[in-house]
């Protein structure tokens, strides 16, 4: 297995992990109680990265675009709550915004000259096919 | 010209798409100038004004069930370990592939829920994990 699939596969792994503890969690808290709980959850890793990271080296640019990301997948975040609270059905919205890996594919295509072969253009299909078809549940518990 | 009106749930659905999107872009400019651990690092500071607007959002009450704070923490740990893994597969592969296989994770959330949470899948998600495991056997050959 090639190492970006391996990584890939850990990644899906620990989020769908997070998907069923997202649930237990707002049953009995809300999704915004929940966030700051994140939050500190995130910062229990941190010193441990702080003590092995180097970062002594970094641009300004570089900075930048690790804040960006950042602040882009919390905008995501943001916006899919946003429109749940705006009458969106979760049935229609949730699998909706599994589309976003169309965004990120067209992004590379276009300014990281990302070129695909034509068996991985078949399988990336089907990944973001399966992605709007896993996250399809008709009654949601979660949502209130 | 005819006018056409957006419902703003729709607006709002679309505008996460949108940044969801971009997300996957700057993690792969961001992976192949940072390591992983760099990256999350600075992932925390991008997520810090969401926080702030939660908290403003209920007058800086936290609610403290125990069981419920647990489950948000250990949604973090797993969330902060899954960006790591994330990072590392954009440092190694392409946006383009990388996106929408790590965008599967809901596959394994509704396999959980049916042996943990005796949840059911329905007909739509059968499909989908169907071709979920075939899209990620064909990218291995």
């Amino acid at each position: 297995m090639s190492d970006w699939m391996y990584f890939s596969l850990i990644a899906v792994v620990l989020w769908g992990v997070v998907g069923v503890l997202q649930k237990l969690g707002t049953n009995r808290i809300s999704a915004d109680s929940l966030l700051i709980w994140l939050m500190v959850g995130y910062l229990l890793l941190l010193p441990w990265l702080v003590w092995n990271v180097d970062s002594s080296q970094l641009g300004t640019e570089e900075i930048a675009v690790g804040i960006l990301a950042g602040i882009t997948n919390g905008l995501g975040a943001w916006f899919l709550f946003a429109a749940l609270e705006k009458g969106a059905k979760a049935s229609i919205a949730v699998p909706l915004t599994a589309l976003n890996p169309i965004v990120t594919i067209l992004l590379a295509l276009a300014l990281l000259t990302e070129r695909l072969t034509a068996i991985q253009s078949l399988g990336v299909i089907l990944a973001i096919v399966a992605g709007v078809l896993v996250s399809y549940e008709k009654n949601t518990s979660s949502s209130k | 010209m005819q006018k056409v009106s957006l419902p703003i749930w729709l607006f709002c659905a679309l505008a996460s798409i949108f940044w969801w999107g971009l997300f996957g872009f700057l993690a792969k400019v961001g992976a192949d100038q940072l390591s992983a651990g760099q990256l999350y690092v600075f992932f925390v500071i991008g997520m810090f004004p969401l926080v702030v607007v939660a908290l403003l959002r209920h007058r800086w009450k936290v609610e403290t069930d125990r069981l419920g704070a647990g489950y948000g923490v250990l949604n973090g740990v797993f969330s902060g370990l899954g960006l790591l893994a994330y990072y590392a597969a954009m440092e190694a592969g392409k946006a383009s592939v990388v996106g929408p296989v790590t965008s599967l994770y809901p596959m394994v959330t509704v396999v959980l829920a049916l042996a943990l949470l005796q949840e059911r899948l329905n007909r739509v998600q059968k499909v989908g994990v169907g071709l979920a495991i075939s899209s990620i056997l064909i990218l291995s050959l």
